[in-house]
């Protein structure tokens, strides 16, 4: 998985997002070792779209997302948003640029100040920059606290712990809201969710979208929760992108053999499904030391000497499906989970 | 809470491991008594493997802490009856369930790294219960400890005895859990959300492990969680749990084939499935679990169900067998009666109708 | 902590609820708390209002018998609760006055490392690089020196200042012993703050702030201040105990205010008669003792209360 290259990006007009050859690194103690966070991965998202990043834990696909926030700046790489470039730009210009891109967080409860009272935490961006009159800023704050289905009376009198999780990742999203940025990046926001609860929050979302013409960053581990909010899916492995597809695709005909792996990995919930599993002993190694070629080559059932030599680029094997894999799996080598079953839905 | 539950739920002859009858977990706050666990009952077969389901609140740790015995010991009132190997267990105190944890029930927790001591050796920590319990020698634990290791794939056992826990991966640690909760040979595993916290492939491993492991040493295995998905594929058994009470019960398939609840099938339908195209819209459950200070008067799930009448708030439905053995439900209009059927055309009608569907609002109160 | 497969030991605690050993210890604990700010708050009440109270005799007032003043001429009784001193003051009156003098001390001191410690070590957390480096050396360097030959240093050196400048007539022994307890209570709120500042900037809520756009300075305001305020807050009452002490122990060794009196300086005056007059060295012993075990226990009900590891303090 190794990919590195462009092969992916497209030279669309409305790009809204736009990451190369991004690299963050981070120093581990006074070893003089570094960690391998994420290794020069490109990406682009287009006006309205929602890409899902999607990889297990350590693949550093957060880390991506706060390095497009530029919190902290990346080691190295472009990341260009609206046309302008984040890396190079200075602090007052980059905290405006912030106002237009906005974060949701995995935990709900921790990215509430847990001292303050809900209302001041959704009005804190518009009182940082003083926009419109007090009385626009409240106007504003209660249409938003409406909009995601909390009440604006009980959010000025409480405190986060006096909601449940659910309604706390509902009052971040409201909070991201109410600057009318153009893109949102979620860091897992349903993962700390129950099934019932994620339901509700995804729903939010893709309505939020719909009504704001909305860019989502969509970061999770979980795949059906990626594929179901995602238009297009990079698949990170290691600090590197394995495979780019549209979701549909990408659930349809996985390329990489690491995405078959995770695909099968997934809990069906419906026990007449007997899953033919893609099983892979052990866990990811150590980002500090990533080994060579294919980062996956370790673990991948196909690898061959080849892989742990050289490293694959991403290339494109069909409409928009790019895969960084010298031995893809081939078409119609859907994983079984991906049947469909007569009693689940 | 009906009494014939038991005889619903006992399918086998033979003494059932594990029998719990009109179990109640209340506790005292401030606010006044939570019915946690109100009034439980099911019968579990020796070797077999139950997942116990709900949402955060349903009252499904509670219930798992209360048969082992891991309660906090103020605020608590328990009554019922719980047997274990048809011995009372429910009102033994703690030194006497000392006996009876590790032994007969061990335990695996969510968070495998603050179930863990940093600053003892892997090794030291699965001997220690060897040496308590099944009175080994330093020598011999340690050696059984290796070999614990290896049963739950750990490669290079015999290194990791003298390694500490931040040194392992947190599959690693879930791994070393399980080899110190199997060590002294219990006859129940209780795992509470053993897999939330790790990834799906790593996921996939423990939970086979665990079936592995189950069925080798002919254990039972209950498997509390939120995720049906998880409990699908390795469990026989399935109790759901809403407020406190069980509300539906059934061998896994028939549950899966049959489900009567319309809390299950909520609770089915939230989950995205993977074969449906993107940006399916997910069918959400409305509204926030019941608060069990003052739990609704009929059935608990009526204020969030969309299949809801008069009867369901005003009378609590009691757990009934259905069709198949060894299935019971609580529901007055349950999936696929009239009743039932005809709200469903409603409510699809009305989704279809107001077309422009406004923002999902859950629990806006 | 053991491991075993005994799954009490290796069990999360399943909800907020007290383990048997802990109850009575968490009970006492909270009875403490109460006796300590009975005590505060009956002295503060005495020392506030001692020109109207009466039954605390006047700061000057001196106790005749026979008509005659004396060194030690009444012992504790009922005329003299607590006896009188080699001037023939009411003893229990003087430990009254000189809890002000005290106590204005010692939370003086306390609020001069409030904001010096605090600032610097939010400084040395939020920033880290260089800043905490330099905070570090600060820090680690008032640790170093033994604080009690710190605070000597301080005082000689000041009274020399105050000799040499006429601007500074205001730095009066008082103010030099609070200035010096201040600066040796920099160190300990540094280094609490720092630590709390750290784990507090990588808090998501931090993050977000951030992502919002506000400045540094604002995030510190609003997001990082208000979630240390029970820490310091912690700190800053066990550290007036320990800094009232510390203004007794000053006063033995001879650095006490000059009129006003202390406890420490009642002290070091009776001490050499602790052998004639036992009363006028134990009260205000007493009342230091008192005193200094109240802000302890206050400030370990809250540190448990806002769940404060001592290995932080």
């Amino acid at each position: 998985m190794a990919g590195t290259g462009t092969a992916h990006l497209r030279n669309a007009a409305d790009t809204l997002l736009r990451v190369e050859n991004l690299v963050v690194e981070f120093p581990v103690g006074r070893t003089g070792l570094k960690v391998n966070a994420v290794s020069g991965i490109s990406l682009d998202v287009l006006r309205g779209e929602t890409l899902g990043l999607v990889g297990e834990s350590g693949c550093g696909k957060s880390t991506t997302g706060r390095a497009i926030m530029q919190l902290p700046r990346p080691t190295s790489g472009s990341v260009s948003f609206e046309g302008k470039e984040l890396t190079s730009m200075g602090g007052d210009q980059m905290r405006e640029a912030r106002t237009r891109m906005q974060m949701i967080f995995q935990d709900p409860i921790s990215s509430l100040n847990p001292r303050r009272k809900v209302r001041d935490i959704v009005m804190e961006p518009l009182t940082i920059w003083k926009r419109g009159t007090k009385a626009d800023r409240d106007q504003r704050v209660d249409a938003v606290l409406e909009e995601v289905g909390i009440d604006p009376q009980r959010a000025a009198e409480s405190q986060p712990h006096q909601f449940s999780g659910g309604q706390c990742q509902r009052i971040s999203i409201a909070r991201s809201l109410v600057l009318d940025p153009s893109m949102i990046i979620c860091d897992e926001p349903v993962s700390a969710l129950d099934v019932s609860v994620q339901a509700q929050v995804l729903n939010l979302l893709e309505d939020l979208k719909a009504r704001y013409g909305l860019t989502l960053v969509f970061i999770a581990h979980d795949l059906a929760v990626v594929k179901n909010i995602s238009d297009r899916v990079a698949v990170m492995y290691l600090g590197k992108i394995c495979e780019v597809a549209g979701s549909d695709e990408l659930y349809r005909r996985p390329a990489h053999h690491y995405t078959n792996v995770l695909l099968s990995s997934i809990p069906v919930p419906d026990p007449s499904i007997a899953v033919q599993r893609h099983p892979i002993e052990g866990e990811p190694p150590s980002p500090v030391l990533p080994p060579p070629g294919c980062r996956f080559h370790t673990r991948c059932p196909a690898a061959e000497d080849r892989c742990a030599a050289e490293e694959p680029q991403l290339r494109e094997i069909g409409d928009g499906h790019f895969v960084a894999c010298h031995f893809p799996v081939h078409g119609g080598d859907a994983p079984v989970a991906v049947r469909s079953s007569s009693s689940a839905g | 809470m009906s009494l014939n539950v038991s005889q619903a739920a006992t399918r086998d002859s033979g003494d059932p491991l594990l029998e719990l009858r009109d179990v109640k977990t209340h506790f005292r706050t401030p606010r006044g008594i939570v019915r946690a666990v109100d009034g439980v009952s099911f019968t579990l077969d020796r070797g077999k493997a139950l997942g116990i389901v709900g949402e955060s609140g349903s009252g499904k740790t509670i219930l798992s802490r209360s048969i082992m015995g891991l309660l906090p010991p103020k605020g608590a009132i328990r009554s019922g009856s719980i047997k274990f190997e048809g011995r009372e267990i429910g009102n033994l105190g703690r030194k006497k369930m000392r006996d009876v944890w590790g032994k007969e029930m061990a335990m695996i927790f969510q968070d495998p790294m603050t179930s863990l001591n940093p600053l003892m050796k892997i090794g030291k920590q699965i001997a220690e219960p060897l040496k308590i319990h099944l009175g080994m020698d330093n020598t011999s634990a340690l050696a059984t400890a290796e070999r614990l290791l290896q049963d739950v794939r750990i490669p290079e056992a015999h290194r990791r005895l003298s390694q500490y826990p931040h040194e392992l991966s947190g599959g690693m640690r879930q791994r070393v859990m399980i080899a110190i909760a199997l060590a002294c040979g219990p006859t129940a595993l209780f795992a509470d959300e053993p897999t939330t916290a790790l990834d799906v492939t790593v996921q996939a491993q423990i939970l086979d492990l665990l079936e592995e492991q189950r069925k080798d040493r002919n254990m039972s295995l209950i498997l509390v969680t939120h995720d049906l998905g998880v409990v699908a594929g390795h469990t026989d058994e399935i109790a759901v749990m809403y407020g406190g009470q069980l509300v539906e019960m059934a061998p896994t398939r028939v549950l899966f084939a049959n489900m009567k609840m319309p809390y299950t099938e909520a609770l089915l339908q939230s989950i995205p499935k993977i074969e449906d195209p993107s940006h399916t819209r997910l069918m959400a459950i409305g509204g926030r679990p019941p608060d069990l200070v003052n739990p609704p008067r009929g059935c608990r799930f009526a204020p969030r169900c969309p299949y809801v009448r008069e009867k369901c708030e005003n009378e609590m439905p009691p757990l009934e067998p259905a069709e198949s053995p060894g299935h019971v439900y609580r529901c007055w209009y349950p999936v696929g009666s009239p009743e039932y059927l005809e709200f469903k055309e409603r409510n699809e009608q009305a989704a279809a109708a107001g077309a422009d569907v406004p923002v999902a609002i859950g629990g806006a109160a | 902590m053991t491991i075993t497969a005994d799954p009490v030991l290796s069990a999360p605690p399943p909800a907020p609820a007290d383990t048997p050993t802990q109850r009575p210890a968490r009970r006492s604990i909270k009875l403490g708390m109460w006796v300590g700010v009975a005590w505060l708050a009956a002295l503060a009440l005495c020392t506030l209002f001692a020109g109207q109270l009466s039954f605390v005799r006047g700061y000057d007032t001196k106790l005749k018998v026979g008509g005659k003043t004396g060194r030690y001429n009444i012992g504790p009784g009922t005329r003299a609760w607590m006896g009188t001193d080699s001037s023939s003051h009411d003893v229990f009156a003087r430990c009254i006055y000189a809890a002000r003098i005290t106590l204005t001390i010692g939370v003086l001191a306390t609020v001069i490392g409030l904001v010096l410690g605090g600032v610097l070590g939010i400084i040395c957390g939020y920033y880290q690089g260089w800043a905490d480096r330099l905070g570090s050396i600060v820090t680690d360097s008032l640790l170093a020196l033994p604080p009690l030959l710190l605070a000597l240093l301080l005082v000689y050196r000041m009274d020399d200042l105050n000799k040499e400048y006429s601007w500074l007539h205001w730095l009066t022994r008082e103010w030099e012993i609070t200035l010096t307890l201040g600066i040796l209570a920099i160190a300990p709120f540094a280094r609490i703050a720092r630590a709390q500042t750290i784990a507090l900037r990588d808090r998501e809520f931090v993050l977000a702030a951030r992502s919002l756009g506000a400045k540094s300075s604002r995030v510190i305001a609003r997001e990082i201040v208000p979630n240390l305020i029970p820490a310091m807050l912690t700190v800053a009452v066990t550290g007036l105990g320990i800094l009232v002490a510390a203004e007794g122990a000053l006063a033995f060794l001879g650095l006490g205010v000059q009129r006003p009196l202390t406890w420490g300086k009642m002290i070091s005056d009776g001490q050499r008669d602790l052998g004639r007059a036992w009363w006028a060295t134990i009260f205000p012993c007493m009342f230091l003792f008192l005193t200094v075990i109240s802000f302890n226990l206050i400030g370990d009900r809250l540190a448990r209360r806002f769940d404060i590891r001592e290995a932080a303090i």
